[in-house]
């Protein structure tokens, strides 16, 4: 059972290696399912197992004993993040053949995509310090090319601003492994608890800020999240679906395991300012656009806020409410990107002043629409409102009154800005060009339609499910809080 | 069980309407009015039949204690009953009403999904479920308000509708949210039980006021509430005046019993619905559209409940739930005959209604009997249900509360009349002649549909039915009043009072006949062509509001989000370097222990390294920034090599070299000098994060090299190379096979940026 945890990595790349030289799209796309559905298959068997018994799934590469080799850990928490991702990589790659696009055709997409979701899935499983800056490594080089693949001048541009801030994130995530092996003589996740614990204050302190500061920029945080706003709205619509679904979340997933397992519970205080902070600034960007992607692509950082938050109140609680938003989020994020996609394949353009009357078109993308965003702005009963109110609820448990009014500000904000969307492409006289008016929008695509319906029938599923799902991300977080358990599951001793 | 099914039937219509029936969209409104009045007879069954309460929940987040609990008590009788029995009632009549298209499919939809939830809120047996039942009204609402969203205003109302109840919306959840972590409950009943005070009841009580205000269009939040009348007649007679605004007050009424002695609670309800009550009838007064005469007597009859609820006398509870009753009757039979009235001459305005009088007899009278009942005239049970009001208010304490309780109700009820009297007016009006210009314009009116009699009924039917309603309880009111003492008591236990047609000459009717002679006087003399004076100031405010956030929200972003990547990069690593200088000053004293500062070659080779480093930054050709880089590359090399590790050192100088021939390479097909000038301010700051940066990390390297205190795992590495991974050199045992996984990692990065790579030059080949 143990050996499994490392095949969700290996499968991808296997096949992204084989499509190298397999160049026919029929086939690359053929292998790309047959690649995810796969290791789907075989992260839900590791989530079966760890969910089932309270127990770690530890693959040692090489064999090498205890904390000397590189460990695959999966718990509860990166097993189900796993399955998300696989899950959301698999729906987007439906989405990606039916829309047909330029950079699909391609035939370094199938490829880069595969490595991009072994990236992802390496980040979760990752036991080792220095094997996550691998991740991280992976992840920024595949999806760099992914939002370049179409070469425009814009794409270049902005991936400009993409590649320079991210290889900023690495060189600080790099300096930060290197102190902390000079500092303690080891990476190991197992191992690192207590080394830092020897350390002294401020070298703990530092060490700390660093890897903050580091995954911080991966996450978009404030004021860290310059690169997300402008260089996702330029991506082809399902790259940045998978983007925004899944690859800040890598970041905010970091977070949870600084603030857990390396430095439990320090720096709460800057962790809160910082959640409220990103959350504000964030839908305000969101607020002050006029293009369905932009308004988008700062939501995303305006949400990672709320999941911010939920770590800086800390404690189980409060982390089980941050998990449960990490997981409701990625659907709920996705979807609004790939019903933004199906828009602009229809109208070709993302802008709320050139697109409109969409409702009376298509009522069904209507309310694909509708579902996710209400979700977002945290309206019931759906998955949003469960995971927002929860935060609120550890928040005002704890006595953060200020952050918790920040909180429901922006909540606020961000019905104003869906609102925005809503009345600009949604409601209105539908767009006069006859051709386009009698298009039917969702059929004109079947599989992207089917797609963005899938992820919306998960988020659904997500606020029927929150009964069970919540428990097992309360289980989630007290495993995640007990450090001690993480090194004796890690070593195995 | 069977209210979860009955919420759920009506959400159910609603789906398959938007889904699957939006082609047959009277089908779907024909099942919609089954489902609600099965779900009204199960509630009356339910009401009737059993004398205990019966309740159910659904178990959603148990954790958090997320649980759906509806029950069925006394109130909730009442309130169930008006949504279904009238839901029922305006479907039949927008049979008629719409044109049977696409639009009318959406109505039918969201109208079933709005019931599905006023159904909820109003069985709602804690805060939690009545919240979650409150924001979707409020959704389907907006959804509603916009039906016509072609129309610029109708999007403007719906927005500005949302945003108020959904930022009031935002304060009851915070309300609840404290209640929950205070007394682990929102439950009303095991609220009342804890009897909550103290800082945390008073926020919460606050929060609670918020909410209920702005759903229940309470001054200051009113405004949102007369723009809602974009929305289709059926629409404004159910949401707008029947059923969703009732909800804060069916908020206020569950939760007055529980906060009724909270500091402030009693004084702000009071203000508030006093002002409301006032206002609303001042500009009921004034206005030219009949709609917005109902809207804004909507408005003002609100602020008379809000009081009767906030008082916390028992008669005031009764008479409010009286009340409601009278209100949600009246007002659907009038706003439905103004729509018919709209529909049939296309007219609203209150100096031309007059001419509907010949075509249309039976709804004249109709409405003649609700205005009646509305200026709360002997024998309709608008009379009944304000002469309970006043009985309870002139029952007060003479408090300063119940003075103002009192006068500004009076003064209201004054406003009542003159407004009922002046709408009286206009709709018995005779020399106006009916304006065929306007019936042609008006879209949804053809000869066919005219001249049939089922569209007559179904128009007119339930109008009818609603004043004869108001006239027939109001002759039996001692039997109405009757059945609603169980729902106030469920309200209050010491609610009492009866209702009766006539009670006797007493303090309370000699009022009430002092207010209707006056009121109709005001409203005998009241002009009906004068138009609004003002415009409204709330919607001015909100617009004000709304147009401000947005332009802060472009300033600052212009700020957060420049575009500049030399700032991006500026912030980013300043703040990095920020929190190793943190970690510095807290560990200053450790800065050189036991760190070995090298020989004098060594120290020689950095210097030169150091300078190179220098050069890359401030050489402005390109080629000579590209050569100093590989000199530092070459520097660093050196180092290697003096420390023992040739093969590391090699492979540095390989890589120097190649990058630099790269480099220079791709050097010749660009411009030779480095971007445009910049300013000296930039420079200097580029220049001081650039060397802060570069002291800090080393400084710290020397802090956390010196706290180590475990031994050097590299003894471990040696003693494993040999022996178990078979290899002589411990760096590449370490790379292909100690951690061979992290070097396949950066393989694949490697063929990954190859990939790009040529991808990029292959499309700039094109």
């Amino acid at each position: 059972m143990t050996s499994l945890v490392v095949l969700p990595v290996l499968i991808p790349l296997c096949a992204a290696a084989v499509m190298l030289i397999l160049r026919s799209p029929m086939w690359q796309r053929v292998l790309s399912f047959v690649a995810l559905l796969s290791s789907l298959a075989v992260a839900i068997a590791v989530l079966v197992e760890v969910w089932t018994d309270d127990e770690i799934l530890v693959t040692r590469l090489g064999g090498w004993p205890g904390s000397f080799a590189i460990s695959m850990v999966a718990d509860r928490l990166a097993a189900v993040l796993v399955v998300v991702a696989l899950g959301v990589t698999s729906t987007v790659l439906i989405f990606a053949i039916g829309q047909r696009s330029r950079d699909e055709q391609s035939p370094f997409y199938h490829p880069v995509y595969m490595v991009m979701t072994a990236g992802i899935v390496q980040a979760f499983l990752a036991g080792d310090l220095f094997n996550l800056f691998v991740a991280f490594e992976i992840l920024l080089m595949a999806s760099y090319v992914l939002l370049t693949l179409e070469g425009t001048r814009e794409q270049i541009r902005s991936g400009t601003t993409y590649v320079v801030l991210n290889v900023i994130e690495s060189l600080v995530l790099v300096v930060a492994v290197g102190l902390i092996f000079g500092a303690t003589g080891t990476v190991n996740f197992a191992e690192l608890p207590a080394r830092l614990a020897e350390l002294p204050d401020g070298v703990r302190n530092g060490l700390q800020l660093l890897l903050l500061v580091a995954f911080g920029i991966k996450a978009a945080v404030f004021p860290l999240f310059f690169w997300l706003p402008d260089s996702y709205p330029t991506a082809p619509s399902s790259a940045s679906a998978v983007f925004a679904g899944l690859l800040t979340k890598v970041g905010v997933y970091c977070l949870i395991r600084v603030q857990t397992l390396l430095f439990p519970g320090e720096m709460r205080g800057l962790v809160l300012v910082v959640g409220a902070l990103t959350m504000l600034v964030g839908v305000i960007g969101a607020i002050s656009q006029q293009d369905m992607k932009r308004i988008l692509s700062f939501h995303i950082v305006s949400q990672i806020g709320y999941m911010v938050f939920g770590l800086g109140i800390g404690g189980t609680a409060a982390i089980a409410a941050t998990i449960f938003y990490l997981i409701h989020h990625i659907p709920v994020k996705t979807s609004l990107f790939l019903v933004e996609g199906i828009i602009e394949r229809d109208s070709g353009s993302s802008s709320l002043a050139s697109v409109s009357g969409l409702a009376r078109r298509s009522p069904m993308l209507a309310m694909l629409f509708l579902v996710p965003a209400l979700s977002l702005a945290g309206l019931p009963p759906l998955s949003g409102f469960l995971a927002k109110f929860a935060i609120v609820r550890a928040g005002l448990d704890d006595g953060h009154y200020v952050v918790v009014t920040v909180a429901l500000v922006v909540s606020l904000l961000t019905l104003v800005s869906m609102v925005k969307i809503w009345v600009g492409a949604f409601w209105g006289e539908p767009s006069n060009d006859r051709d386009i008016s009698q298009a039917n929008i969702l059929l004109a695509s079947p599989s992207m339609s089917v797609a963005t319906g899938m992820m919306v029938a998960l988020s659904i599923a997500i606020a029927i499910g929150a009964g069970p799902l919540y428990e097992f991300a309360g289980d989630a977080a007290r495993q995640v809080l007990d450090v001690g358990g993480y090194v004796v599951g890690v070593r195995g001793s | 069980m069977m209210l979860f099914v009955a919420i759920f039937a009506q959400f159910a219509v609603g789906g398959l309407t938007l889904v699957g029936l939006r082609r047959r969209p009277a089908l779907a409104a024909a099942l919609g009015v089954v489902v609600l009045a099965c779900s009204a007879v199960l509630v009356a069954a339910r009401g009737i039949g059993g004398a205990e309460t019966s309740s159910y929940s659904v178990r959603w987040l148990p954790i958090l204690g997320f649980n759906l609990n509806v029950q069925l008590d006394g109130f909730a009788v009442v309130m169930a009953l008006l949504v279904s029995v009238l839901g029922a009632a305006v479907l039949v009549y927008s049979l008629a009403y719409f044109e049977h298209d696409g639009t009318y499919a959406r109505f039918v939809g969201l109208f079933m999904a709005f019931a599905g939830s006023m159904f909820g809120l109003v069985l709602a047996e804690d805060l939690f479920t009545m919240f979650v039942f409150w924001e979707l009204t409020s959704v389907w609402s907006f959804l509603l308000i916009g039906l016509n969203d072609k129309s610029t205003s109708a999007r403007q109302a719906a927005v500005r509708a949302l945003l108020t109840t959904g930022a009031g919306g935002l304060c009851l959840l915070a309300g609840v949210g404290i209640l929950q972590v205070q007394y682990g409950t929102t439950s009303f009943s095991e609220l009342l039980a804890a009897g909550p005070s103290g800082n945390f009841a008073h926020a919460a009580a606050i929060l609670l006021l918020l909410g209920a205000f702005t759903k229940s269009a309470q001054f200051p939040f009113h405004f949102w509430l007369p723009g809602a009348m974009a929305a289709p007649t059926p629409v404004s007679a159910y949401l707008h005046s029947a059923t969703m605004v009732k909800a804060g007050i069916v908020l206020l009424a569950r939760t007055s019993p529980i906060f009724a002695d909270v500091g402030v609670w009693r004084w702000w309800v009071v203000v508030a619905g006093v002002v409301t009550m006032v206002l609303g009838g001042w500009r009921a007064l004034r206005e030219v559209d009949a709609k917005l005469v109902l809207a804004y007597s909507t408005v003002s009859q609100l602020g008379l409940l809000t009081v009767l609820f906030g008082v916390g006398n028992r008669y005031a509870t009764y008479a409010g739930v009286a009340h409601i009753v009278a209100h949600a009757i009246f007002k659907v039979g009038l706003f439905l005959g103004v729509g018919v009235i709209d529909h049939e001459i296309g007219t609203r305005d209150v100096s031309k209604i007059g001419a509907a009088r010949r075509a249309m007899p039976t709804t004249t009278l109709a409405m003649v009997l609700s205005l009646l009942s509305m200026a709360g005239i002997i024998p309709l049970l608008g009379f009944a249900t304000k002469e309970k009001a006043l009985v309870a208010l002139l029952d007060l304490e003479r408090d300063a509360v119940g003075v103002v309780a009192l006068a500004g109700v009076v003064v209201g009820s004054v406003l009542s009349v003159a407004y009922s009297i002046r709408l009286l007016r206009a709709v018995l009006r005779s020399d106006v002649a009916p304006e065929r210009s306007q019936v042609a314009a008006h879209s949804s009116v053809d000869a066919d549909h005219h001249s049939s009699v089922a569209v007559r009924i179904a128009l007119s039917g339930p109008v009818v039915v609603a004043a004869a309603v108001s006239l027939a309880a109001g002759l039996t009111a001692a039997t109405v009043g009757s059945w609603l003492v169980a729902p106030s008591k469920s309200l209050d236990v010491n609610a009492v009072s009866k209702l009766a047609l006539w009670p006797g000459i007493n303090d309370a009717l000699i009022t009430s006949a002092i207010v209707i002679a006056v009121g109709a006087v005001i409203g005998w003399r009241a002009p009906l062509s004068q138009s609004a004076t003002s415009a409204a100031t709330g919607e001015r405010v909100f617009d004000g509001l709304y147009d401000t956030t947005m332009r802060l929200a472009k300033r600052i972003t212009a700020v957060t989000q420049s575009g500049s990547l030399p700032i991006y990069v500026g912030v980013t690593l300043l703040v990095a370097a920020g929190g190793l200088v943190a970690g510095l000053v807290i560990d200053a004293p450790r800065l050189t222990g036991g760190v070995s500062w090298g020989s004098p070659l060594e120290a020689l080779v950095s210097i030169v390294a150091m300078v190179l480093a220098v050069g890359v930054a401030v050489a402005r050709p390109r080629f000579a920034g590209a050569l100093f880089l590989g000199g530092v590359g070459y520097a660093i090399a050196v180092l290697f090599a003096m420390r023992g590790a040739p093969d590391l050192a090699t492979t540095q100088l390989l890589v120097e070299t190649l990058t630099i021939v790269v480099f220079l390479l791709a050097l010749r097909s660009m411009t030779q000098k480095t971007g445009t000038h910049v300013g000296w301010t930039p420079r200097v700051l580029r220049l001081g994060i650039a060397v802060g940066v570069g002291i800090v990390v080393p400084l710290f390297l020397l802090a956390a090299r010196a706290s180590r205190i475990r031994p050097s795992p590299a003894q471990e590495y040696f003693a494993r190379s040999l022996d178990e991974a078979g290899g002589r050199n411990v760096v590449n045992v370490i790379l292909v096979d100690f951690r061979g996984f992290d070097t396949m990692g950066e393989i694949v990065v490697l063929a990954v940026a190859a990939l790009g790579v040529v991808n990029l030059v292959r499309r700039a080949a094109r």
